[in-house]
């Protein structure tokens, strides 16, 4: 037995959670302001920084480096915790990670305002920040993999593969994707030109939606629905095949971004049956959740989050689906630069990332304050609203994405477009509308959680709950 | 239990589908009293709609004139809608009956489809919409009846298949899971068709 009792460091993991829900509803705001500018231009009032171009890499960015990466930070230092049985290797480095991280996204958010942007989606800060990002992730990794390496327990368990993986791949995808010569302090040109750069540009635009979107929030899936459900993953097998798999395959599914551009037709051609394959792998994971949570349904009665993780299942399913499908090229080429892009990303978004994310705070923050959730009523309300929201938010953009790309592709007889482009564009004001509802309901409902968060750990305030002792598996006392 | 359903269940179930829950929880019904008596009329309201509506008035997609398409190329559209319909209700049923087993619900085969009939009524109600085909006031129109769909899937099921709430409230997700995923596949089939120039010609 260990001569000092061990305890896992879980404030920093507190600290990373509501961070999370602070940049969620800030980068949601942000989102919802550039839906209403797509209804109302002139809502910019004619300053830079509320424009269209400026808010929207926010809105992005916030989004996946905001709220996701700091959820994915905190459910991995979390989880490889508890999976490894010893506390994390290096507290100071996590806590210092975890906090510039935080001062990373806030000045990195405000250069894009300031309209310093390299001009790669999802890769749009500029070199000094794409440096601070290689440091603070090798940081991460640092945390992350010499807590595994001390682990008491010789199996490593999935969801840290996925977490592993997420942090490899992401610091590959990240250094390549941002090789650039720098001009000045704020201004830098790719290394990569042409088409070679937007292959690597969506090799790197893939695969941040591959292993962080979806590889990193399975690791969350993979440890959290489990215990959210008490009993074991239903296939342990199909989970490390389904890791294997999906980490071969999706790597290669990049070029579907570009299909019927510049790129070698092969290079599509491979893009596309990658992605397919995909699928597989994809359902492997989702079949498993749902088999786990399904014989589980009693815990349902006295936890309100888990019914956010059986939906961002039913979401995932969709999301794994329509993505391979839309990466075919006969339905790519209605499908492409129309909104039912930006409906698809969402379904993803809001359904996957967000409920996952959602239904995990649930269940860990009151675990990590020692208390009940503040409120399990606005937690339930919360879930009606996060389902209404996405449901209207695709369904608009399908309507949208579906008219765009049939009117777009629309000859007359002499073969000329039958509608122009900005008569087309003009149309889709009452989805844009339609969308901007879908938006502030899906918004409300993540004001409401943050308050209600806010407002479990604020009622904890007078009793400082110290983090449980570190579980000595297999050490004989 | 009783193994018939009352002709004006249709009716009913829209002004109180409480009561139709509990009813059906008791009965048995035969898969194709169900099919025949409900179903397959309510697949056939909202394409004879959409031919309706098309033929006279037009459809409206937002950057044109009306849309009028000849009925040579309208009938074949409308009969397909009433296909997929049809193809959409019974595997839908299927898939549920076959997910029943995962979640202790009863396995029958009518009651699965009366199931499907409970949440397709408001649909098939607001199909009504397709009269007036404006692609924007269709979407207005039957997205509120596709909450509502929504309503009574997750409110009906558990009562009408003699399961827990939570267990209801999983094979209901299940199946909404189900239904974007093919809903989103006759989205895709649909685009690549037309694509490929098999369709109405708008010139696409």
């Amino acid at each position: 037995m260990n001569p000092v009792t061990e305890y896992y460091h879980d404030r920093v993991v507190t600290f990373l959670v509501m961070c999370s829900m602070i940049w969620a509803v800030l980068a949601m705001s942000a989102g919802v302001y550039v839906a209403a500018e797509l209804v109302w231009p002139t809502i910019d009032f004619g300053q830079q920084w509320l424009s269209f171009g400026r808010l929207r890499p926010l809105h992005t960015n916030g989004i996946v480096f905001g709220f996701g990466v700091s959820a994915l930070m905190a459910t991995a230092f979390y989880s490889v915790q508890r999976t490894c049985h010893v506390p994390l290797r290096l507290p100071r480095i996590a806590w210092f990670t975890a906090v510039a991280w935080q001062l990373g996204v806030l000045a990195g958010g405000l250069s894009l305002l300031a309209g310093i942007n390299a001009g790669k989606e999802y890769a749009e800060l500029e070199w000094p920040f794409d440096i601070a990002i290689t440091l603070l992730w090798v940081c991460f990794g640092l945390v992350f993999f010499t807590t595994i390496a001390k682990r008491r327990i010789k199996p490593i368990y999935v969801s840290n593969w996925f977490y592993g993986g997420l942090i490899i791949v992401i610091a590959m995808l990240h250094i390549v994707n941002s090789l650039a010569i720098p001009a000045t302090l704020f201004k830098s040109y790719s290394l990569f030109a042409g088409a070679q750069d937007a292959i690597l540009q969506w090799w790197y635009g893939h695969n941040a939606v591959g292993f962080l979107l979806t590889g990193g929030f399975l690791g969350m899936m993979y440890y959290f629905l489990p215990k959210h459900a008490d009993r074991p993953i239903w296939s342990y097998r199909l989970s490390i095949v389904a890791f294997w798999a999906f980490t071969y395959s999706y790597i290669w599914a990049g070029p579907h971004h570009l299909h019927y551009n510049s790129i070698p037709d092969w290079v599509q051609n491979l893009g596309m049956v990658m992605s397919l394959i995909l699928l597989a792998p994809s359902w492997a994971t989702m079949i498993n959740g749902i088999m786990t949570v399904s014989s589980a349904w009693r815990k349902l009665r006295t936890d309100p989050a888990l019914k956010f993780i059986v939906l961002s299942l039913a979401f995932y399913g969709l999301a794994t689906f329509e993505g391979p499908m839309m990466a075919i090229k006969s339905v790519n080429v209605v499908s492409h630069f129309t909104d039912w892009t930006i409906g698809h990303v969402h379904s993803g978004a809001l359904g996957w990332n967000a409920m996952i994310t959602f239904g995990t705070f649930y269940f860990l923050v009151p675990r990590l304050v020692g208390t009940e959730l503040y409120s399990v009523r606005m937690a339930n309300t919360h879930f009606w609203l996060a389902l209404a929201g996405t449901m209207l938010y695709i369904l608009a953009m399908w309507g949208a994405g579906v008219s765009q790309g049939l009117l777009w592709l629309s000859l007359d007889e002499l073969g000329e477009l039958s509608f122009s482009f900005k008569d087309i564009m003009a149309s889709m004001t009452p989805y844009y509308a339609l969308r901007l509802v879908a938006g502030l309901v899906f918004l409300t409902g993540a004001a409401m959680m943050l308050f209600n968060l806010f407002m479990t750990i604020k009622g904890r305030r007078t009793v400082a709950v110290e983090p449980p002792p570190v579980v000595a598996y297999g050490v004989q006392a | 239990m009783r193994k018939t359903i009352a002709s004006w269940l249709f009716i009913r179930l829209l002004v109180k589908p409480a009561v139709i829950f509990d009813e059906l929880s008791e009965t048995r019904p035969s898969p194709y009293v169900v099919f025949f008596r409900f179903l397959l009329w309510m697949a056939l309201a909202p394409p004879v709609f959409a031919f309706i509506g098309a033929s006279q008035f037009g459809w409206r997609l937002g950057a044109a004139e009306p849309l009028y398409l000849s009925p040579g190329e309208l009938i074949p559209i409308s009969v397909a809608y009433f296909a997929v319909l049809i193809f959409g209700f019974v595997s839908t049923a299927l898939v549920s009956q076959w997910m029943a087993t995962t979640y202790g619900a009863r396995s029958s085969l009518g009651i699965h489809l009366a199931m499907v009939t409970i949440v397709v009524a408001p649909l098939v109600v607001g199909s009504a919409v397709h009269l007036f085909p404006h692609i924007f006031i269709n979407v207005l129109v039957l997205i509120p009846a596709l909450i509502w769909s929504m309503y009574l899937l997750y409110r009906g099921l558990p009562v009408v298949l003699q399961i827990s709430p939570e267990r209801g409230m999983l094979m209901s997700s299940a199946l909404i899971g189900w239904l974007l995923v093919a809903a989103v596949s006759f989205l895709g089939l649909m685009v690549a068709l037309w694509g490929r120039g098999i369709g109405p010609s708008i010139g696409v």
